[in-house]
């Protein structure tokens, strides 16, 4: 995945597009309080330098699917693990809640489930049923829409063709009205991703840590 | 089981007690001796010093040893599932898990060897009488051949039979 | 039998034979605050994980600083047990069973906790390496199945420890009793006698089990440590971790041996076993504990200072002027200052005194362990994501329980098995009597002598 901080407006769009898609509970203004809103993906937001010389930054922070992720051999029951795709896949039926891979990741995007999501009627209806809902306990983040890169395989093979680069988009992909999230295949070097990857802007958020993250930053050029 | 015994309420009487078996040819081997503590300074508590239960718990500590690296290695192959870019058979992981399970083996070889020696586990009552918890030290013979000879050597203490 | 050999059978069978009616209203007190957390526990899996305190980025809190604390506290006794019997030191033959008593309790509590703190309790049993019907193993690079691992054989090994010795004891028990009584006491005694085979492979048994116990338990909180030095978290990440956790633990755990020897001296009348001599030792062994763990905190946090890492300098600052400063200092003062003053003064390292500084170090020792998990995680990399923590009720409840259970299974403990060993007693005993066998000098039970 690769995003444009230079064409983010910080907008809250893809976290919108997110929550829906993936069926995360709101908590509740109460539990927000005690810091337990589920976002996973949230939009970094940070003030710099003295008035009138002020900078916003925004960062749009996901979990990265590092390829030296620190979560993965925490975990006792492996539910944290690398797919075989290149994902860091969060399996909830294998998922006992030590939390630890919560711990170990640096960029707090993990989320745990402190209660049993609740979706007063009629808001039950709009669930994904592509995506289960998780029960109390258990320990979830962003899968980069891993349903939709399901879908999106099958669809190519039933239709007997290669996956084109755009065919599968993640919901903050969709949802971006100014195009800044990507999402493709870093595997193929033509994909838009990759191209936008090898940008002389692109930098990883917390490179020094090793744990080889996935997503490509591209830095602002204009300050506003 | 039909037994004479004697109970003497000091070690150096029992010493004595024991001296004069071996005087009247009664063999070690059929001499038993109950106490409630060790006496390791007396000659009568030195039988069966000698005791393999190092080795034996040396070889429990191998066979911890092992399993752990067969378990870990085993399983870490029966789904290989990558984690954090680590190898699938992780060897210094693996190294915790072996060395815990060794020192397991020997823990339980040692406890095992203490059980089954010491005939910690038995089924028939066992040559034995209530006033050794009193401090007193039981010297007798089981199934004598000669009585006689053996309550003679026994003299000096309270003499009973079982 | 001597008459020492008789009043040590007296004075140590005293609180098997005869209970007060104090001893009912203690268990009834304490019962009751155990069965308080227990509710707390229900109610925590009934409701959901939120009812704690926990949230998004500190996600372990409470339960872990129980747990660290406890398996900390479990290394007294068979570290102290275990070394002074290889050294044999003959001022342990009292203190031995007291302190494995303590690490025998101490690590089933610590144990509890990795379980209540997880999401899904109810599947705790998949650290369990069992074949199961969905085809897959604990994952064994991960820290808590060695954490699963090194705590069993650790408790499997503290507990025959603590239980082989006492078999003689149960021996001399079920002579003295009758009835139901003494037919359970003869089960626990098995099939023992007294013969000197049997003496002597107890006490081979005992000598493997002394030198293997001692790698087990530096290999325990040193795994324990690893919980949080494997994790890319500022502070947690640091190779001091090991040495440092295992120095902590055997501080916290002197420091609970001495409480528990005196308070076992006073309400068991045990002033003729448990000498202000005894409480000296330990007392400079706490001393050179307290001056051991100020090193190793002095040498981590010098490092982090100096190295200036923002991530870490964070979470430096936080503890030490932030935050979390009214604790940190709390804890220098508990850990360092009160017991170096106490205990390095020979006036003031009585047996109150050393009471005095081992409650300061059990309280310093638990914020410790609090302020080297919490800090660190309101505080990882990304400054958008920092939080705070608060504990709730049902974590203070279950926290006070874990002391309240302790407490209860310890006077338990103490009312079904001699707390001292008795037969360890009297070999020390009579030990000076071969020595000098005809001379009758006047000396008090449990004196210092090989």
């Amino acid at each position: 995945m690769a995003v444009d901080l230079d064409t983010c407006t910080g907008c809250g769009a893809c976290v919108t597009a997110c929550h829906a898609e993936n069926n995360i509970p709101i908590v509740g203004p109460a539990e927000a309080a005690r810091g337990r809103a589920m976002h996973w993906l949230r939009v970094e937001r940070y003030f710099e330098g003295e008035f009138p010389d002020v900078r916003v930054k925004f960062r749009p922070v996901m979990c990265q699917h590092c390829d030296a992720a620190p979560c993965e051999p925490v975990c006792p029951t492996y539910a944290s693990h690398h797919t075989e795709e290149g994902l860091n896949a969060q399996v909830y039926n294998r998922c006992i809640g030590t939390r630890y891979c919560a711990n170990a990741c640096p960029y707090n995007v993990r989320f745990f489930d402190f209660f049993n999501p609740q979706w007063p009627k009629p808001l039950h209806l709009q669930l994904n049923p592509d995506v289960s809902v998780r029960e109390v306990g258990v320990m979830e983040k962003c899968t980069f829409c891993v349903q939709r890169i399901n879908a999106g395989e099958i669809a190519a093979k039933a239709e007997k063709r290669e996956l084109k680069d755009g065919d599968i988009q993640t919901a903050c992909a969709q949802a971006c009205a100014a195009r800044a999230i990507v999402f493709g295949d870093l595997n193929d070097p033509e994909s838009e991703v990759s191209r936008l990857s090898r940008s002389p802007r692109a930098g990883r958020l917390l490179e020094d840590l090793g744990t080889l993250p996935k997503v490509a930053y591209l830095e602002r050029q204009t300050q506003v | 089981m039909s037994a004479v015994y004697a109970l003497y309420p000091t070690p150096d009487a029992a010493q004595r007690a024991v001296n004069n078996l071996h005087a009247a040819g009664v063999p070690d081997g059929q001499i038993t001796i109950v106490s409630a503590e060790p006496f390791e300074e007396h000659a009568f508590a030195d039988r069966d010093k000698a005791t393999s239960m190092g080795w034996i718990a040396l070889a429990g500590a191998i066979v911890g040893l092992l399993v752990a690296t067969w378990l870990t290695r085993m399983t870490e192959l029966a789904w290989p599932l990558s984690t954090g870019n680590m190898p699938i058979v992780a060897w210094w992981p693996n190294l915790i898990v072996m060395f815990e399970l060794t020192m397991l083996g020997g823990i339980l070889a040692a406890v095992i060897t203490l059980l089954v020696a010491g005939q910690l586990v038995r089924r028939r009552p066992a040559f034995y009488d209530p006033a050794v918890s009193d401090g007193q030290i039981l010297v007798g013979v089981e199934a004598a051949a000669e009585e006689a000879a053996v309550e003679r050597a026994l003299a000096g203490g309270e003499i009973r039979r079982l | 039998m001597s008459d020492a050999g008789r009043k040590i059978n007296e004075d140590l069978l005293r609180p098997l034979l005869q209970t007060s009616w104090r001893f009912y209203l203690l268990v009834a007190l304490l019962g009751s605050v155990v069965v308080a957390g227990l509710v707390a526990w229900l109610w925590q899996m009934w409701n959901g994980f939120g009812v704690a305190g926990l949230n998004n980025p500190v996600y372990w809190a409470f339960y872990i600083t129980n747990f660290v604390f406890w398996i900390g506290i479990s290394h007294a006794g068979t570290l102290i047990s275990a070394i002074l019997r290889l050294v044999n030191a003959g001022w342990r033959r009292p203190v031995t069973r007291c302190a494995e008593v303590i690490t025998a309790f101490a690590l089933m509590i610590g144990a509890m906790f990795p379980i209540i703190h997880l999401g899904r309790p109810w599947l705790a049993f998949w650290l369990i390496p069992y074949p199961s019907n969905r085809q897959i193993w604990p994952n064994f690079r991960s820290p808590l199945v060695w954490d699963f691992f090194a705590i069993s054989t650790y408790l499997t090994g503290s507990v025959l420890f603590l239980v082989l010795p006492m078999i003689p004891d149960f021996a001399l028990v079920r002579d003295r009793t009758t009835g139901t009584r003494s037919r359970i006491y003869g089960l626990l005694a098995l099939g023992w006698r007294g013969t000197p085979k049997q003496w002597h492979r107890l006490e081979s048994a005992m000598q493997i089990m002394a030198i293997a116990i001692i790698p087990v338990a530096v290999s325990v909180h040193t795994i324990v440590s690893f919980d949080f030095s494997m994790a890319p978290v500022p502070m947690w990440h640091s190779t001091i971790f090991g040495p440092y956790f295992v120095a902590g633990a055997i501080f916290s755990g002197i420091a609970g041996l001495i409480i528990a020897m005196a308070a076992l001296r006073k309400f068991l009348h045990l002033e003729d076993y448990l000498h202000p001599v005894h409480f000296q030792n330990l007392g400079k062994l706490l001393l050179m504990m307290s001056l051991l763990w100020a090193y190793f905190v002095f040498a981590e946090r010098l490092t982090v200072w100096y190295g200036n890492g923002s991530a870490e300098v964070q979470v430096l600052r936080a503890t030490q002027k932030g935050s979390f400063a009214p604790l940190y200092w709390t804890m220098v003062v508990c850990n360092f200052v009160v017991p170096f003053t106490i205990l390095s003064l020979r006036r003031l390292r009585t047996i109150t005194g050393c009471v005095i500084a081992s409650f300061g170090v059990c309280i310093g020792m638990w914020l410790e362990r609090f302020l080297i998990v919490v800090p660190s995680l309101s505080h990882k990399y990304l400054p958008y994501a920092w939080g705070t923590y608060r504990p709730r009720p049902v974590e203070i409840i279950i926290t006070v329980a874990t002391f309240a259970a302790m407490t209860l299974l310890y006077v338990l403990f103490s009312k079904f098995v001699p707390i001292i060993s008795i037969w360890e007693l009297k070999v020390g005993e009579h030990t000076t009597h071969v020595v000098e066998p005809l001379e009758m000098h006047e000396h008090a039970l449990g004196d210092a002598h090989p």
